[in-house]
C-alpha cells in the first residue's frame, strides 16, 4: 500500500516535472519578446536590456533552465512580471475561487448526472428516453462561452437575479457554476446510462432479478455498485481538468480564478507567472488523480491497490 | 392483433385472434416493443435528425461564395447593428455594419475546415500509432501507451492556449494543435480493437501464407477496425468544431480571411443587452451544427450492422 502511494506520487511528481520543462521549453521556442510587453512598445534599446537583465533572459536558455530548476524546489518561481509579485503567491492567491467553483460544479453534476443517467438506462430507447437523450447531447454540443454569455443575459440582465460578474456574494457562484454543470451533466449523464445499460444486460442483474431481489436495490445495489469506479473516475477526471481553470467560464463571468489569470499571463508573456501556473495546477490535478485512484478499494472491495495487472 | 408469421391461409379471417393458431406466441406488438427494435428505431430518429440539423448548416456553408450575399467583411457603417430581417440583412447586421448571416457562413467555412483537417490529422495518427501499439506491442506499446498517459494528466486547454498565444493563430497551427488534443481517443480505441484482432485466425493464416507482418496489418487487420474508427472520428469533429471555437473566443483563433464562430460570439458580447442577435444566432449556428455531427455519430454507431450482400 505504501509502497504503491510513493510509486504513484513518484509518477505524478515526474509527469509535474515533465509537463513545466514543456512548457519552459515552448515559451523559449516561441517568437516574441517579453521585455517588449513589459516595457512598452517606446522603450528604448537600453531600456530593454536593462530589463533583460533584470529578469534574467539575456542568459544563454541552459542557465536559465538551470536557475528554473533551482527555484522549482525552493518553490519560488521569481517575480510575475505584470503584477510586481511573487508569482506563486499571485497564483496561490487566485486558486481558491477555481476551487470554490470547480467543486460547486463536479457537486451539481453529480447530484444530477447519476439519478438522470439512472432514469435513462431504467428504460432505452422510449420516447421520453430519448427526448432526453437528445437533451443530452445538445448539453454536450452547446459551447460553453455562448451557453455562460445566453445565462449572463438572461438571469442576470433581463431578469437581475444573479450578479453578472465577479465573485463578490454566493449568489455570484450560481451561473458560472450552471453553465460548466450543463455540459459535464451532458457527458456524465451518458456514460452512466451506457454503464449501467451494460450492467443491466449482464447474466448476474438477470440472476439477481430472478431471485426476487427488489427493483430499487436492484438498480442502485447491483448495477451502480459495479458503475461506482468507472463513474467515480469520470467525476474526479473531470474534477482535475477543472483545476486547470475552467478558462472559457472564467473569462465570460471575469471570475477571479487561475484561468482567466493564465489567458493574462500569455498575453503579456509573464514567463514567472505562466510557470507558476502551471506548475501549481499540474500538481493538484496530479494530487486529485491520486485521491482518486486510493478511493478504488472503497468504492470496490475486489480492489487491491498495487496488485493489478493493468494500470 | 396480427401475427409476425402469416397465419395458414386455411384460418377465417373473422376468427377472434387469440384464438388462432400461431407458430410463436411472439406477436408483432412484443416486436415493437423489443428492446432491438426500439434500439433501431432510435437510431434511425437519430441518424434523420443528425442528418436534418447537418445539413441545415452545411449546406449554406459550401454554398455561401455563391449566395447572394453581402461580402463577409464589407463594413457599412450606416446600417450598424439591424436587427434580423431588416434590408435583406437575414440574420442582422453587426457593430460594424457587416451582414451576419454572411460572416457566419464565410467564418464556417474556416471553422470547417479547421475542424476537418483537425480530425483528418488526428484520425491518421490515431489509427497508425494505435494499430501499431496493439499490434507489435512490446516497446512500441509502452512508448505509445505512456505518451496517452502523459496528454491525459496535462492540462489541455491551457496547452493549447499557450501554444496558440506563442506561435500565432495561424490555421495550421491551430488545426495542429487541435489534432494533437485529439489523436488519443482515436488511438486508444484502435489500439484495443487491434488486440483483438491480432488474435483471431486469419492473422495467424495470413502469418504461415508468409504476409510480413507489417503487410499483415495494413492489408488485412486495419480493414477490419477502420469503420469503427471512423465512427469516433466523426464524433472528434464536433468536439474539434467547439475547440476551435473556444479558442477563438479567447483571441486564439484565425483572424484571415474571415474571422470564425467563436470570434464572431466574442465581437457580439459588447453589445449583447442592446443588439441580442449578435450572440445568439451564431451561437445557434454551432449548437445546431454540433448536435447534427454527434447526432449521426451516435446513431451510426447505435444502428445494428447491416446484413452483408447475400448473407
Amino acid at each position: 500500500m505504501t509502497n504503491y502511494i510513493l510509486k504513484r506520487l513518484g509518477q505524478g511528481l515526474l509527469t509535474v516535472f515533465l509537463t513545466v520543462s514543456t512548457v519552459f521549453i515552448l515559451i523559449r521556442l516561441a517568437p516574441g519578446d517579453p521585455a517588449v510587453s513589459y516595457a512598452g512598445p517606446l522603450a528604448t534599446t537600453e531600456q530593454l536590456a536593462k530589463v533583460r537583465e533584470q529578469f534574467g533572459l539575456d542568459r544563454p536558455v541552459l542557465e536559465q533552465y538551470w536557475i528554473f530548476l533551482q527555484q522549482l524546489f525552493t518553490g519560488n518561481l521569481g517575480t510575475s512580471y505584470s503584477f510586481q509579485a511573487p508569482a506563486m503567491q499571485v497564483v496561490a492567491e487566485r486558486m481558491p475561487y477555481t476551487l470554490t467553483l470547480a467543486t460547486a460544479s463536479i457537486l451539481l453534476t453529480a447530484v444530477v448526472a447519476i439519478p438522470l443517467g439512472v432514469w435513462m438506462s431504467r428504460r432505452p430507447d422510449t420516447n421520453r428516453e430519448l427526448g432526453v437523450n437528445v437533451l443530452t447531447i445538445a448539453g454536450q454540443s452547446m459551447p460553453d462561452f455562448w451557453t455562460g454569455i445566453m445565462l449572463l443575459t438572461g438571469f442576470a440582465v433581463l431578469i437581475p437575479l444573479f450578479p453578472a460578474s465577479g465573485f463578490a456574494t454566493w449568489g455570484g457562484l450560481v451561473l458560472p457554476t450552471v453553465t460548466i454543470a450543463i455540459l459535464q451533466i451532458a457527458l456524465i449523464s451518458r456514460m452512466v446510462r451506457r454503464e449501467m445499460t451494460a450492467n443491466f444486460a449482464a447474466p448476474f442483474l438477470t440472476v439477481a432479478r430472478s431471485r426476487g431481489v427488489r427493483n430499487s436495490v436492484l438498480t442502485w445495489r447491483y448495477a451502480m455498485g459495479n458503475s461506482a469506479i468507472p463513474v467515480f473516475t469520470a467525476l474526479g477526471t473531470r474534477f482535475a481538468a477543472m483545476l486547470n481553470g475552467v478558462v472559457v467560464v472564467e473569462v465570460v463571468f471575469a471570475w477571479p480564478g487561475v484561468g482567466s489569470l493564465i489567458v493574462r499571463a500569455l498575453e503579456t508573456r509573464d514567463y514567472p507567472l505562466i510557470q507558476a501556473t502551471v506548475l501549481l495546477t499540474a500538481l493538484l490535478a496530479v494530487a486529485v488523480q491520486l485521491v482518486i485512484d486510493l478511493a478504488y478499494p472503497l468504492l470496490d472491495p475486489r480492489v487491491r491497490l498495487g496488485k493489478a495487472a493493468t494500470a | 392483433m396480427s401475427l409476425d408469421t402469416a397465419p395458414p391461409a386455411e384460418v377465417p379471417a373473422d376468427m377472434p385472434p387469440a384464438r388462432t393458431p400461431s407458430p410463436s406466441a411472439v406477436t408483432k406488438e412484443l416486436i415493437a416493443k423489443a428492446g432491438a427494435t426500439r434500439r433501431r428505431k432510435a437510431a434511425q430518429w437519430k441518424l434523420r435528425i443528425g442528418a436534418v440539423c447537418t445539413l441545415i448548416v452545411i449546406i449554406p456553408i459550401l454554398l455561401a461564395q455563391l449566395l447572394p450575399l453581402p461580402d463577409a467583411n464589407h463594413q457599412d457603417l450606416s446600417a450598424r447593428r439591424l436587427p434580423p430581417l431588416m434590408d435583406g440583412h437575414l440574420f442582422g447586421t453587426d457593430q460594424l455594419g457587416r451582414d451576419l448571416l454572411s460572416r457566419v457562413l464565410h467564418g464556417g467555412q474556416v471553422s470547417l475546415t479547421i475542424g476537418i483537417l483537425a480530425v483528418v490529422v488526428s484520425g491518421a495518427i490515431g489509427i497508425i500509432l494505435g494499430a501499431a501499439a496493439g499490434y507489435f506491442g512490446g516497446w512500441v506499446d509502452t512508448v505509445v501507451s505512456r505518451i496517452l498517459e502523459a496528454q491525459m494528466s496535462l492540462p489541455l486547454l491551457m496547452m493549447l492556449l499557450l501554444v496558440v498565444a506563442l506561435f500565432g493563430p495561424s490555421i495550421p497551427v491551430i488545426t495542429f494543435v487541435i489534432a494533437i488534443a485529439q489523436w488519443p481517443e482515436v488511438a486508444r480505441l484502435t489500439r484495443s480493437m487491434v488486440l483483438v484482432e491480432r488474435e483471431k485466425p486469419y492473422v495467424s493464416a495470413a502469418r504461415i501464407l508468409g504476409l510480413h507482418r507489417i503487410q499483415i496489418l495494413i492489408q488485412h487487420i486495419i480493414p477490419n477496425v477502420i469503420k469503427q474508427a471512423t465512427l469516433v472520428v466523426l464524433l472528434l469533429l464536433a468536439q474539434a468544431v467547439l475547440l476551435e471555437s473556444a479558442l477563438s473566443f479567447l483571441g486564439a483563433g484565425p483572424q484571415r480571411p474571415f474571422a470564425t464562430w467563436g470570434r464572431i460570439i466574442s465581437d457580439g458580447q459588447d453589445y449583447i443587452t442592446t443588439s441580442w442577435w449578435m450572440v445568439t444566432l451564431p451561437g445557434l449556428v454551432i449548437v445546431l451544427m454540433v448536435v447534427g455531427v454527434n447526432l449521426l455519430g451516435d446513431g451510426l454507431r447505435d444502428r445494428p450492422r447491416r446484413k452483408k450482400k447475400g448473407a
